[in-house]
């Protein structure tokens, strides 16, 4: 090793430990979420963060999975384990939206999930599959080589009265493409699911769908950072809500360069009680000029009771960008539905018909125009 | 060339020696209160409200997640809370006192008056040096008084809403206010009344460290009509100066009420204003806001919509230099079916200004028909500006509609290099792009003040860049 590459290195060490000092005071500082949180005021926290926080708590390091599979051909993945310190400071690392203190807790007992380093491209989907009926807190990494191209799916299913609150990092090297789908689902009365996911781009092209169905109560938190010029990074998300469930979703794209682009566009069809809370950022930093962000929630309200908030926001340091978000809140069109009436389908087909229609936009978005689902 | 490609309207920099007959000293305590009661010569339920105002601010909390960190450099102990000459307006010309009549020739308020207005209300720190209104008005029933007077002469009208569009306890500021608050307007225009000329307001702060509290009523009784404008300038003095008013509008049913203000305080100045309209039903409510002064602006226009079928509108222009962050933007409450609002917001941030947007439009549980539309665009001028847009938009049910759109933007070089192409200068072509930028806003703006407005951004831009 020559004196330089000494010196790099030992700076590089430092600044690690500089990092992590800071993630620890952030953390030491974290409070558990309630209503006063400016990013939990909707998301009903004293409904369901304090269980939340007591199933972290309370689980012991068992392996409360009813099923960990993964799909992968291509033997990229391994499964993790507490010893990997890398693994713990990435997540360390982690960035919340006023969750800090539930990831804290997550870090100190997290044992399980995969790790994925994708080296060469894939010519099939890689399928990943965390299932309980209980309490699950897995973790999920997945690193994509220069250059290459994959598509990763996971799928997180709380059956019965299962919980999952789900830690996700994906890092994207420069010309890299790949798409993540994520399905969040349940089968029973009260499944309940949290996602926290960050997304480093180093110059590639990142796809990423969120799916809910059929949970109680979910909370996304994703933040999605573009660290170089001709980063392209689109977050999409499109959820049918009915009964009395509540998805609380929070996004940030933060911008540190110029001459990179993100997009964002969540869809959410919400019926009988259900509510849907949107919260999004677009960061620019000082100097990350030629920014392309765009950010876009709509909702449709099917019935009296469903409710809506939506908060996107812009945060702009920085010159020559273009930036724009916009947020529509309305009921579906009537003419849509007469037209289809008037064809002899039933009015409720024809609701269904009409919302599938308005989420199909953000998976066709995601899945390419061609390959229309 | 300066670094900033404007300059701000130095018009309202001078100043003139104190003289002041009443001063309640620094800080604000029950014996601040009393001083200010008595020399008001104010009603025991007065007083007692006051002191009940003042024991709330002391235990509220500032606020937090909206408020930009530079509210917590603001002193509260280094404020003087009343300062007057005499608690009586002077209801000629003649008869204000040399040093405040210049301050209101050269701000240029009595030509305004003979010119187009039908009153005028000029307040001079904490009390009202000039009152008058067209005597024609005064026959058909509008009143038009400071609001000391209002309480005094008119309390059977003045009473009954004080307090009620924003109560005491809606947060720290607003119990402030009801604690210190002194001069503003009352209007009260009777059934039927419209008023085809504006009345207006002018408010001054002259002395140092100086908190004015202004405390302002319109209600416009059923089909009434009228438009009130504010002006605002202060000198800028090394301390801290506080500006913290509060302005409540009831427009009963088919009402219409226009609110102008242009602001143009110094920029040691906290502009701290709660503005706040009940539209009944049928009833009309308009905030036309431009923020050019001040160093921190916290104005969120507000309309609750109480009655069926009320319209609320906000049209806001704010301009950040500097040194200045504007943090405005608008409120819509929609609690009665059918009800619509409109939002358009305009910013332009230049140097190191930054302006920020941020809404709140709420369709409550049951409420159809409702419609909304918010649109904010944002113009930033040089690579250290700075914008923000924090929208919070809920809605209830299946019968509404609301839709947001923001968006940000510069100053395109290939249009100013068309411009230039064509034999006008870099600042002639900046202000041109600057004025296009919010010009359907500006026609808003009754005649006088968008003439006034345009003339200074064309001159902010030629001062510097020409």
């Amino acid at each position: 090793m020559s004196m330089e590459e000494a010196f790099a290195l030992a700076e590089a060490e430092a600044k690690l430990k500089a990092a992590l000092n800071e993630c620890q005071a952030r953390f030491d500082k974290a409070k558990m979420p309630d209503r006063r949180n400016e990013d939990w005021r909707f998301g009903r926290p004293h409904v369901y963060a304090k269980q939340l926080v007591d199933t972290i708590t309370a689980r012991d390091n068992h392996n409360y999975f009813e099923r960990m599979v993964i799909c992968d051909k291509g033997n990229a993945a391994t499964r993790l384990t507490r010893d990997d310190d890398d693994l713990l400071q990435t997540e360390m690392l982690m960035q919340t939206i006023g969750s800090d203190a539930l990831l804290k807790r997550h870090i100190e007992r997290f044992e399980d999930g995969y790790s994925l380093y994708i080296e060469e491209d894939t010519t099939e989907v890689i399928e990943l599959v965390y299932e309980t009926r209980s309490f699950c807190s897995p973790s999920t990494f997945i690193m994509v080589a220069p250059g290459v191209k994959a598509e990763v799916h996971i799928i997180y299913s709380c059956l019965e009265i299962g919980n999952i609150f789900a830690a996700c990092n994906i890092q994207v090297a420069a010309g890299a493409e790949l798409k993540v789908r994520v399905q969040a689902e349940s089968d029973g009365s009260d499944g309940r699911c949290m996602i926290i996911t960050n997304i480093q781009n180093m110059g590639g092209k990142v796809m990423h769908l969120t799916e809910y169905r059929g949970l109680r109560w979910a909370r996304e938190e994703t933040v999605a950072e573009l660290y170089s010029p001709g980063s392209e990074t689109k977050l999409f998300s499109a959820n049918r809500l009915v009964g009395d469930s509540v998805l609380d979703q929070h996004t940030r794209q933060i911008h540190h360069v110029g001459g990179a682009s993100s997009d964002l566009l969540y869809k959410n069809v919400v019926d009988d009680n259900a509510t849907a809370i949107f919260a999004g950022n677009i960061y620019v930093a000082p100097g990350a000029h030629n920014t392309d962000a765009y950010q876009s929630n709509r909702n449709m309200l099917l019935s009296e009771k469903a409710t809506v908030h939506s908060l996107p926001g812009l945060e702009i340091l920085a010159d020559k960008v273009r930036c724009s978000h916009g947020s529509a809140s309305a009921p579906m069109d009537d003419e849509q539905l007469f037209y289809l009436c008037s064809r002899g389908i039933s009015r409720r087909d024809a609701q269904l018909l009409v919302a599938d229609g308005f989420l199909a936009d953000v998976l066709n978005k995601f899945h390419g125009e061609s390959q229309s689902s | 060339m300066d670094e900033s490609p404007f300059q701000i309207d130095t018009r309202g920099e001078f100043v003139f020696p104190e003289n002041h007959r009443f001063d309640a000293g620094y800080g604000l305590t029950e014996a601040t209160i009393d001083y200010i009661c008595d020399a008001k010569g104010e009603p025991d339920w007065v007083r007692a409200f006051r002191k009940d105002a003042l024991r709330r601010f002391h235990e509220m909390p500032m606020p937090t997640h909206w408020a930009p960190e530079g509210i917590n450099d603001l002193d509260f102990d280094k404020i003087r809370y009343y300062l007057a000459h005499g608690t009586a307006p002077y209801k000629s010309w003649e008869d204000v006192p040399d040093d405040v009549k210049r301050t209101f020739e050269r701000l240029g308020v009595p030509e305004q008056e003979r010119a187009f207005l039908a009153g005028v209300d000029a307040q001079y720190d904490s009390e009202t040096a000039y009152n008058n209104m067209r005597e024609e008005l005064s026959k058909q029933g509008v009143i038009f008084v400071n609001s000391t007077e209002g309480l005094r002469e008119y309390e059977h009208i003045f009473r009954p809403w004080f307090g009620k569009v924003i109560p005491v306890n809606d947060n720290k500021f607003s119990a402030l206010n009801h604690a210190a608050f002194s001069g503003g307007s009352f209007i009260y225009v009777p059934k039927g009344v419209k008023l085809s000329q504006p009345l207006q307001a002018y408010f001054r702060i002259n002395s140092e460290s100086m908190g004015q509290f202004e405390r302002t009523l319109i209600i416009a009784d059923e089909g009434a009509e009228l438009m009130y404008m504010e002006g605002c300038t202060a000198p800028k003095y090394d301390s801290a100066t506080l500006h913290s008013g509060v302005v409540e509008l009831v427009a009963l049913k088919g009402a219409k009420i226009q609110y102008v203000t242009v602001q143009n305080w110094a920029t040691n100045v906290y502009n701290l204003v709660i503005q706040r309209g009940l539209a009944m039903e049928d009833a009309e409510i308009r905030w036309i806001d431009c923020n050019i002064g001040s160093g921190l602006t916290m104005k969120y226009p507000a309309v609750v919509l109480q009655g069926r079928r009320a319209r609320g509108e906000v049209i806001s222009i704010s301009l950040a230099h500097s040194g200045q962050l504007q943090d405005t933007g608008a409120r819509m409450i929609h609690a009665a079916p059918e009800t619509t609002s409109n939002i358009v917001a305009k910013s332009i941030s230049i140097g190191e200004g930054r302006a920020s947007y941020r809404g709140e439009v709420n369709v409550l549980k049951g409420m159809k028909g409702c419609k909304n539309n918010t649109e904010c665009d944002a113009l930033l001028i040089n690579a250290t500006s700075r914008t923000d847009t924090y929208p919070a938009i809920s809605v209830n049910g299946n019968a509404s509609a609301v839709q947001h759109e923001a968006s940000v933007s510069q100053v395109d070089e290939e249009m100013l290099f068309y411009m230039q192409q064509r034999g006008l200068t870099r600042a002639q072509a900046m202000s041109l792009a600057v004025n296009g930028f919010i010009n359907d806003l500006v026609k808003e703006f009754p005649m006088e003040y968008s003439v006034e407005l345009r003339r200074l951004i064309d001159l902010e831009m030629e001062d510097s860049i020409g």
